[in-house]
């Protein structure tokens, strides 16, 4: 040891071991004339203050990655590990099989350290569920949140591509490998079309994000990645946030972010100290050539710092090059907020002149000078796409005819003229996000104007039409007459000048939404203020061709519509067309693009078929038989001839379009169909297609189940704890007799399976095998805990309806398939007490449906004697299920509603009335189940802000749990102990969707 | 890896590796990086709550478990305190080499950066690794007790018992060792 370590040393110690106030007069002292000495020593006190925390923690957090390294093979919740793709800034990144559905996925560690504060993890969670929850094809989805030891993680989709970074990287690599030209930073960057392409599609996304209140924060070349085919994707909504560690109080507070929060105007702090690109400088390097300026300047931020670092991607994808570099943070921030960049066309003069004022304006410093929305920026950049891009070649056109989209709800028709000439090798499939409903507020209902310009839409509150290529927005004014009524709007179809469009208003009745008795038709001209009625009791189905008629249908009946009426735009000149025959019924009458068939569906006991007539007479010709209808709920007629239209698959939740020519005369084939497209979990309805074939616009909608478990407390009448339990939209349907395992059932398009998930484990166990239908609403156990008891229905895509007959199924609770018990034509419902009661018992609707009869039941004999009757109200119809009725869990008490308004009534096994549950108004009953002390029930109702589960006690004093987000369906159950309720939450979104390049 | 006959394998191994053999450490490497794994995690699950990890306890309990504490070989106590520091030392280091190399290989894989979480998780300790392996060159007694204190997780009683020096000076030798391999790291 050499003897000036010994004196540094000594010193050092004799520093730190002196009272403070001494310590300088100690180093002058000291190292009188040795100035290295006085140096070296003052080094190291500087160190001193945290050396042994970072010592150990290098140490600490080398432990903590050694107990995570995942091995190949490894189980973690149900992924099986399959390699490692690599280690991210905060920890690895698994490329993983998901065992329950067989697909590949990439599953992201997070840092422990962000588990240490929950507030921010939640709020991360909130905001990737919320992006994911678009579906939008330019967001990465996000499946998954889980914990695995201590060290929560994500799982999201896995891709195959680059990232933009690489894509970049590889370039500029490859420009500096043959740099011989000089002209390195050219080369450098990415090809113009390519550029727009990517632009184009990332702007979508942040559009889809930014109005539904989401901001990126960190948007850069790392976080866009290129799938194979060409699709760019935006990865990590909500990580910057939470890389920043801090919570912020007003967002924890506030359940969910509202548009208006990211509008320029945004009310929301977001100070300095919360921004993670300020207050962690390990985080800055990588992003701070990235960052706003409001962002630099830690300033509250909104969607348009998105929109300053996406045009800085776009300014490197340009040109090669970043527009600010800097070695150091501060270089880098004085860098954004003083110095303009040089001109891109100065770096690439093959760029086009307006990309280059694209670019400027979008990194404008001033927030107000810059684009103000993602959809504004993208208007801009399609534009100058299409003026570079190729021109298609031109479609061969059928005639001379000026068609409007047709569009049919629910139903069908199809057709064409003459076959193509020539075949076109369809490019990739462009999928954009035209509305971001929420699942309170869906899309009935929407219409491309036949310019391809303008989305008409309506949704609960009200009728829109949006500029497409701008993203703006008008709604339509509600007329005086209907301002009181709960009356909805449905979009149909535009008129051939793409000026109005008609719609229905109509009353909403549940399992019967599209009734003529309870519509009005109307016409709406996209530029004035009010719609104008033509027609009541009447639904208007679609305007011909030319313009001069309008088809509607009226005399609703129990198979539909019964009589199909034309009059002129104006509503005169009224006439009937077509009255169905006793024991039928019809849909919507819509024109063929050529004006010469009409197109219907008709119905009678043995199902619906697709007819094309002459609209000259004749005979109607069978387009589409009763098994391809069934699986189908939205064609759309092409002006080309062609017919699109989707099929519901078995095996998925997909439902995808195909494409196919028929003749209209003789109802055959001429072209084969084919898939055009390979969705993976939603369905479609109101397809509408622009005038030149380019633009289908549809509604997409997708239901999925959100499953909590929560502690019971309060003699069970609050719940703590709320932990979400099930994933991948799978609904928890039951429990498990000793209360430690939910039933989670998975329904897959038209089967469902069931899976038995333990409450401390992550991995669910099969319980019945792949059966076909859907669970309607939750099972029940028999007393002796040997069967779970569930109802089986078929739904309609889309509709929510119950049809009949109605299955009761038993499926043994140690596993294997299930049998059906009996089956009901009308509505039914089954519950069972626990031990030592045996009691089970089904209530029914009586055939004339004003009665509830209620009998015993057993799990292998079905029904037995008749306990008891009811008289029903009227409104009882408007329940999904059709009748309420549980037995209490000790078998002594019936709790039922005979009207849907309540009360609730409760009633001894043999029908004597002893008690009432008063219920507050407005409200309408969904689902009740007991709790288990049957002291009190778990009641779904619809109140003035949509559906909410409580919990009431038999007097009548309720207690609200929670809101729900989705309709009709919504129950909280508890568990047989009595020490959890479980809570399933199933909602249905639907937004408009436009498919291009197809 | 439980049970007498790994703790047996353990102890003889540490043996034959002190006595300089270099094989018995390839065989040693594997039978305590599992236990040390194991550890690892179930501390992490148990401790998550409080977010602390002690990584002396942990290595200690780690040493506790795979060495028969009674061997009479291990009549020089002190030397073998050092070797099963040593070896937790360079099973910690060879981890962190290893993912770094795991993170280069995974270059190749597109997702890679995708799928980067901010910025680079600096690894610390090849860091620290380093600049022990400096002190030791200046300071082998201050390298000793780091080592023996944070990947051997021993008391500083035992530190002081196995550097036959007082816990005062254990004390001051870890101040300014820390200190000094803090600073290095920051350069580094």
């Amino acid at each position: 040891m050499d003897q000036r370590w010994t004196q540094v040393a000594d010193l050092f110690h004799r520093v730190l071991e002196c009272d403070p106030s001494r310590r300088a007069a100690l180093l002058d002292e000291a190292c009188k004339g040795n100035a290295e000495l006085r140096k070296e020593v003052e080094g190291l006190l500087s160190f001193e203050a945290s050396a042994s925390d970072h010592v150990q923690a290098a140490v600490r957090t080398e432990i903590a990655d050694f107990g995570f390294s995942l091995g190949v093979g490894e189980i973690v919740s149900h992924y099986r590990i399959l390699s490692a793709l690599g280690i991210g800034g905060m920890g690895l990144v698994y490329s993983a099989e998901d065992i329950k559905l067989g697909r590949r996925v990439a599953l992201k560690f997070l840092p422990e350290e962000s588990a240490k504060d929950p507030a921010a993890l939640a709020r991360f969670e909130r905001e990737a569920r919320a992006a994911s929850a678009l579906e939008h094809p330019n967001i990465c989805p996000i499946y998954e949140f889980g914990e695995h030891d201590g060290q929560p993680f994500l799982v999201m989709q896995l891709l195959e591509g680059k990232t933009l970074r690489e894509l970049l990287d590889d370039r500029r690599s490859r420009a500096s490998d043959s740099n011989s030209s000089g002209k390195a930073g050219n080369q450098a960057s990415l090809p113009v079309k390519q550029v727009l392409d990517i632009a184009i599609q990332i702007a979508d996304g942040l559009d889809a994000a930014h109005q539904k209140g989401i901001i990126h924060r960190d948007i850069k070349p790392a976080n866009i990645f290129i799938s194979n085919q060409g699709q760019g994707k935006i990865l990590d909504f909500g990580l910057a946030k939470l890389a920043a560690g801090a919570s912020d109080p007003l967002e924890t507070t506030e359940g969910n972010l509202s548009i208006a929060d990211v509008g320029p105007n945004s009310k929301r702090s977001e100070s300095a100290s919360q921004d993670p690109l300020l207050s962690r400088t390990g985080v800055a390097m990588g992003t701070a050539g990235y960052m706003s300026p409001e962002q630099a300047r830690g300033e509250k931020l909104d969607a348009r710092t998105d929109l300053f670092s996406f045009g800085l991607v776009l300014y490197e994808m340009a040109t090669g090059r970043r527009a600010f570099v800097g070695d150091t943070g501060p270089v880098l921030h004085a860098a954004i907020l003083g110095d303009t960049p040089i001109p891109v066309r100065q770096l690439n003069p093959e760029l086009p002149v307006s990309l280059e004022s694209i670019v400027s304006k979008a990194i404008e410093k001033e927030r107000s000078a810059r684009y103000q929305t993602a959809a504004e920026l993208r208007a801009e950049l399609e534009s100058l796409q299409h003026k570079l891009g190729p021109k298609r070649l031109p479609r061969i056109w059928v005639s001379g005819f000026v068609a409007a989209a047709i569009i049919v709800f629910g139903s069908i028709l199809f057709i064409l003229n003459k076959p193509p000439k020539t075949v076109s090798v369809a490019p990739e499939i462009r999928l954009r996000q035209l509305t971001t409903n929420s699942d309170e507020n869906p899309v009935f209902g929407g219409a491309i104007s036949p310019d391809g310009k303008y989305l008409a839409y309506s949704d609960a509150r009200g009728m829109h039409v949006k500029v497409i290529h701008s993203g703006e927005t008008r709604t339509i004014a509600q007329p005086e007459e209907l301002k009181n009524g709960r009356m909805k709007w449905a979009v149909v179809a535009w008129f051939p000048d793409s000026a109005r469009f008609l719609a229905n208003s109509y009353r909403p009745i549940e399992g019967d939404e599209w009734s003529s008795a309870t519509a009005s038709i109307w016409t709406v001209s996209a530029s004035s203020v009010v719609p104008t009625k033509l027609r009541e009791q009447a639904f208007g189905c679609a305007v011909s061709p030319d313009g001069s008629t309008i088809s509607f249908a009226a005399n609703r009946g129990k198979l539909g519509e019964r009589e199909i009426w034309l009059m002129g735009p104006d509503g005169k000149d009224t006439r009937e067309i077509y009255q169905a025959k006793d024991g039928s019924g019809t849909d919507c009458w819509v024109w063929s693009p050529d004006g010469k068939h009409y197109l219907y569906v008709a119905r009678d006991e043995s199902g619906d078929r697709g007819f094309s007539q002459n609209v000259a007479g004749g005979l109607p010709v069978t387009i589409l038989g009763p098994s391809e209808l069934e699986k189908s709920n939205d064609i759309v007629w092409l002006h080309d001839g062609r017919v699109v239209y989707d099929q519901r698959e078995a095996s998925t939740d997909a439902c995808n379009y195909w494409i196919a020519r028929f003749d209209l005369d003789s109802g055959k084939r001429i072209e084969e169909p084919r898939r055009l497209t390979n969705w993976p979990n939603f369905c479609v309805s109101s397809g509408s297609v622009s005038r030149d074939d380019k633009r289908l616009v549809f509604e997409q909608f997708s239901g999925s189940c959100t499953s909590y478990i929560s502690d019971l407390q309060g003699e069970g009448s609050r719940i703590r704890n709320v932990k979400e339990f099930t994933f991948n939209g799978d609904c928890a349907v039951g429990w498990s007799s000793d209360s430690r395992a939910v039933v989670v059932g998975q329904t897959r398009g038209d089967t469902y399976r069931l899976f038995r998930q333990s409450l401390d484990s992550d991995t669910p166990e099969p319980l019945a095998p792949v059966m076909a239908g859907d669970l309607y609403g939750l099972g029940t156990m028999t007393p002796d805990g040997n069967w779970h008891i569930f109802q089986i229905w078929r739904e309609q895509v889309g509709t929510q309806q119950v049809s009949f007959p109605l299955a009761t199924m038993r499926v043994p609770t140690n596993g294997g398939p299930g049998e059906t018990v009996l089956r009901t034509s009308l509505p039914a419902m089954v519950s069972c007490a626990r031990l030592p009661s045996r009691t089970c018992v089904i209530a029914e609707k009586s055939n004339d449906r004003k009665q509830m009869m209620l009998s015993s039941f057993d799990p292998l004999n079905g029904r037995g004697s008749e306990l008891a009757r009811f008289d029903l109200g009227q409104d009882l119809d408007s329940f999904l299920i059709g009748v309420i009725c549980q037995v209490s869990p000790d078998g002594e008490r019936l709790a039922i509603a005979r009207s849907s308004q309540g009360p609730i009534e409760i009633y001894t096994l043999r029908g004597q009335l002893i008690g009432k549950v008063p219920t507050h108004s407005p409200f309408k009953l969904v689902w009740l189940t007991w709790a288990a002390d049957q002291k009190g029930l778990f009641i779904t109702a619809k109140g003035g802000n949509g559906d909410e589960l409580s919990y009431a006690d038999l007097r009548g004093n309720s207690n609200s749990l929670r809101r729900c987000v989705g309709d009709n369906n919504c129950f909280g159950f508890p568990s047989p102990d009595g020490r959890h309720l479980a809570i399933t939450d199933r909602n249905h979104s639907t937004s408009m969707w436009m498919m291009e390049n197809f | 890896m439980h049970g007498i006959s790994a703790t047996h394998d353990v102890t003889h191994l540490l043996a034959q590796w002190a006595n300089g053999d270099e094989r018995a450490l390839e065989d040693l490497t594997p039978l305590v990086y599992k236990e040390l794994r194991r550890l690892a995690a179930s501390h992490l699950r148990k401790e998550r709550k409080s977010h602390t990890l002690q990584p002396t306890a942990l290595v200690h309990e780690a040493y506790l478990r795979l060495v028969d504490q009674s061997n009479p070989r291990w009549e020089n106590r002190s030397h073998f305190y050092g070797i099963a520091a040593r070896l937790m030392r360079q099973i910690l280091v060879e981890h962190a080499r290893r993912k770094q190399a795991d993170k280069r290989a995974a270059r190749t894989v597109s997702l890679e950066h995708a799928l980067n979480f901010g910025q680079e998780r600096r690894r610390d300790l090849i860091a620290l690794d380093n600049a022990l392996t400096a002190l030791e060159k200046t300071d082998p007694r201050k390298c000793k007790a780091v080592e023996l204190r944070y990947f051997g997780g021993f008391s500083m009683d035992e530190v002081a018992q196995a550097l036959d020096v007082s816990a005062v000076t254990v004390r001051r030798d870890l101040r300014m060792a820390e200190t000094w391999l803090h600073r290095e790291m920051q350069r580094g």
